[in-house]
């Protein structure tokens, strides 16, 4: 199973970073994950968001192996297990990790009690990410549903 | 030099067009006046819809005011060579100096486009007031500010702007705008800057980066523009020109503007208003020889490529424009805004999209003759395209079109535009001959160039007068004949060609200026004389060898510009006033030719 879900993380990160872009050039959403990570190492624009592409795939397949865990733990798994997960992961990652933990380690990331400084600041997220835009929430909800569905149906198909 | 002292007026709200100054930075560009308000920035790009708007509505459309509170005089400036504006307040308290830029970016992470506002206080305590009222979506967004790190920020959709202040007071935020009062005293300085954003998080920068980059961004354009290789005695006004189409350039495609700006009215009060922020490949010849001339040679590349990258989807059909991006959808419609000065509609997209305006074949091929002789040749798939455009033209030029003009009206055999499609053909001809363009066809273009030539001389010519007219059947001139003479039609100094530049100097010449037709054109109102008409007017002078003549209208000319040398469309030969999208890159690209042209026939 571990490979169908390591499988299913890269596939799954491919279709959330998608469906990201596709809400941003909706005008939904201000968000862009890749920006975000990659900022954290490089001032330079254009690294930056190729760095920030490649932690994303890594984190993608980490996450992954944390459902491996939450699978193998309850003896389950599938495409509706997967999606619950997903639900989780991405109201996780609205409330805590991009909204607290991330300002938290990203040295050029503001938080609500900085006024602008010496060095740049990126805008931080908000609850829920809704700094960037009122239906991020929405956007990054549903696209981790589709992540964590993507990541259970191949770990099902891979048994 | 600076120029000199006057107090900024409006009317009715609006400042006069010659009052702007345009500053940019590669991707948009924004328009500040006189009296210290930015009322034209489109963000992130020169054709994204704009967030400062009073230009075209001083109610709805949001600026970027910054200026004494008390009664002032105010001069300003271009820093040397470079597209910095400075503006100098005087006032009874005192004195305080604003610099103005949208930075380029530096090393580190700057905003994803910036302005940023310098105040420096020269003299003694002047209070100043500054206010930013962003409308996002050309004013039909009134947002609502927030703070992010004790920053305002104004949201709608996928833009933001983030508002940062130093030492200019404590911004506050009233409804949809955010602004203080402050003092600046000698010696102290303040520093506005908005940070803007699309589809991804706003950067907040640290003051000493705004700092920084304002000040290589000068940098950056000193170096730019000292590179420039025109010598002469229009030196100035030639690297201002370039400094005006290097805004223009939208860097990311390579593609030049028309104009930064949509629908500044050619009749102030009237419908003549027209979204220039596209390219039209009908400026290709001018744009790659003015390029070529200032040894932009990059530039040119750029352009070129970007022209066939873009027309590659309506090959071998040119159109008449083309988005910046390159793509071609270019659809027209009005905007609910008052206009300039009640100058409605507001229009954006350009319906002259779908013109038929054979002359762009002319001018396309003339850049491909230039880009193949300053390359060193076309590559298999460049011939072969430029070829089948010949092609093309062989088969449209007996179709009435719209002219270089994009007259509404009903379509007409216009002149020029079958000259153009004879020059076209010769270009086609001449780089078949030194096996540039694939043979085949050679005679056909020999042939119909002939043939185009003869249905001229009985159509397009007044043997009366002996000058070539507007259109078949018509005595009226058009002053796009004297591109006659800059394309090489025919030699310069040909009877018919003089004649005609004398024609056209005679009834379109209002003093200096020239009117580009006095006929119908199936719109309502009067429009004022054409800036480029009076240096093609130059041009066709010193290609005729009646140097003196060329010279005494080009100090002219020269003389027209605004006080820091730029030039809209038109001008109004009774008041002086300038009519049309400002600045007009089609009026500077005419001067730089215009000079090369003249330093070219000088003894």
């Amino acid at each position: 199973m571990i490979w169908g879900v390591i499988v299913g993380g890269v596939v799954g990160t491919v279709v959330l970073t998608t469906a990201l872009r596709a809400a941003s050039e909706l005008r939904l959403t201000r968000m862009d994950i890749p920006f975000l990570l990659g900022t954290a190492f490089s001032q330079d624009r254009v690294r930056a968001k190729v760095i920030g592409y490649g932690l994303h795939f890594m984190f993608g397949v980490l996450f992954a192996l944390v459902y491996y865990a939450v699978f193998s733990a309850v003896d389950r798994s599938g495409v509706l297990l997967g999606a619950l997960l997903g639900l989780v992961h991405g109201l996780f990652a609205g409330t805590a990790l991009v909204n607290i933990l991330l300002p938290a380690v990203h040295p050029r990331m503001g938080t609500g009690f900085d006024a602008a400084g010496d060095a740049p600041q990126l805008e931080p997220p908000g609850f829920m990410l809704v700094n960037y835009g009122r239906r991020t929430p929405l956007a990054t909800v549903v696209a981790h549903i589709a992540y964590g569905a993507i990541v259970g149906g191949f770990a099902a198909w891979a048994g | 030099m600076m120029a000199r002292m006057a107090a900024p007026i409006r009317i009715d709200g609006y400042a006069p067009i010659r009052d702007y100054a345009a500053i940019g930075d590669g991707r948009t560009v924004a328009l500040v006046a006189r009296d210290g308000s930015i009322d034209w920035l489109c963000l992130p790009d020169l054709d994204s819809p704009s967030v400062f708007g009073a230009l075209l509505d001083r109610d709805e459309g949001g600026r970027f005011a910054l200026e004494p509170t008390v009664p002032h005089d105010a001069a300003r400036r271009y820093l040397p060579q470079t597209n910095v504006l400075e503006t100098t307040f005087e006032t009874a308290e005192g004195a305080v100096r604003v610099t103005d830029a949208l930075t380029l970016p530096s090393g580190r992470l700057g905003p994803f486009r910036e302005l940023a506002r310098r105040v420096e206080g020269l003299r003694g305590r002047v209070p100043m007031r500054w206010s930013v009222e962003p409308r996002f979506a050309y004013g039909a967004q009134r947002p609502a500010f927030s703070t992010r790190a004790g920053v305002p920020v104004a949201a709608s959709g996928s833009d933001a702007l983030a508002v940062l202040s130093w030492d200019a007071g404590e911004a506050e935020v009233v409804g949809a705008s955010v602004g203080s009062d402050f003092v600046a005293e000698a010696g102290q300085r303040s520093l506005l800057a908005l940070s803007a954003a699309r589809q991804e998080p706003l950067v907040f920068p640290a003051r000493a980066d705004v700092e920084t980059r304002l000040d290589g961004t000068a940098r950056t354009w000193r170096d730019w523009a000292s590179a420039r290789g025109y010598v002469g005695p229009w030196r100035d006004a030639v690297i201002r020109s370039a400094l005006v189409l290097k805004l223009l350039v939208f860097a990311p495609s390579g593609a030049i503007a028309a104009a930064p700006t949509t629908s500044l009215p050619e009749d102030v009060g009237g419908s003549r208003n027209w979204d220039y922020r596209f390219s039209w490949p009908r400026d290709a010849a001018f744009t790659l020889h003015a390029l070529l001339s200032l040894g932009c040679d990059g530039e040119a590349r750029a352009f070129f490529s970007w022209l066939l990258h873009a027309s590659q989807l309506t090959h071998p059909r040119l159109q008449v424009l083309y988005r910046l991006d390159g793509r071609i959808d270019a659809a027209e419609k009005e905007l609910p805004l008052a206009g300039y000065r009640g100058s409605a509609p507001v229009r954006i997209g350009n319906g002259a999209a779908e013109q038929l305006q054979l002359d762009v074949y002319g001018e396309v091929l003339s850049a491909a003759a230039l880009f193949a002789s300053f390359a060193g040749g076309l590559d298999g798939d460049q011939a072969r395209r430029v070829a089948e455009i010949a092609d093309l033209v062989c088969d449209l030029w007996r179709r009435p079109d719209a002219g270089i003009w994009e007259v509404r009206s009903e379509p007409m055999h216009f002149t020029q535009s079958k000259m153009m499609c004879a020059v076209a053909l010769d270009h086609a001809v001449a780089l078949a001959d030194s096996n540039l363009l694939p043979r085949a066809n050679a005679d056909r273009w020999r042939e119909e160039s002939a043939r185009i030539r003869v249905w001229i001389d009985r159509n397009g010519f007044a043997e009366h007068k002996g000058n070539y007219t507007r259109a078949s059947g018509e005595t009226e001139l058009d002053a796009s004949l004297l591109l006659a003479v800059l394309a090489g039609y025919d030699r310069a100094d040909a009877p018919r060609l003089v004649a005609t530049v004398d024609a056209v100097r005679e009834e379109l010449g209002r003093g200096p200026l020239v009117h580009r037709y006095l006929d119908e054109d199936g719109l309502p109102g009067e429009e004022g004389a054409f800036v480029a008409c009076t240096f093609w007017l130059v041009e066709a002078l010193a290609r005729q060898r009646r140097t003196d003549e060329a010279v005494a209208l080009m100090d002219e000319a020269v003389g027209l510009a605004n006080d820091v040398g730029l030039y809209a469309e038109e001008i109004d030969p009774a008041s002086g006033d300038f009519l049309g999208n400002f600045p007009q890159g089609l009026s500077h690209l005419a001067l730089i030719n215009a000079a090369t042209a003249l330093a070219e026939a000088a003894p």
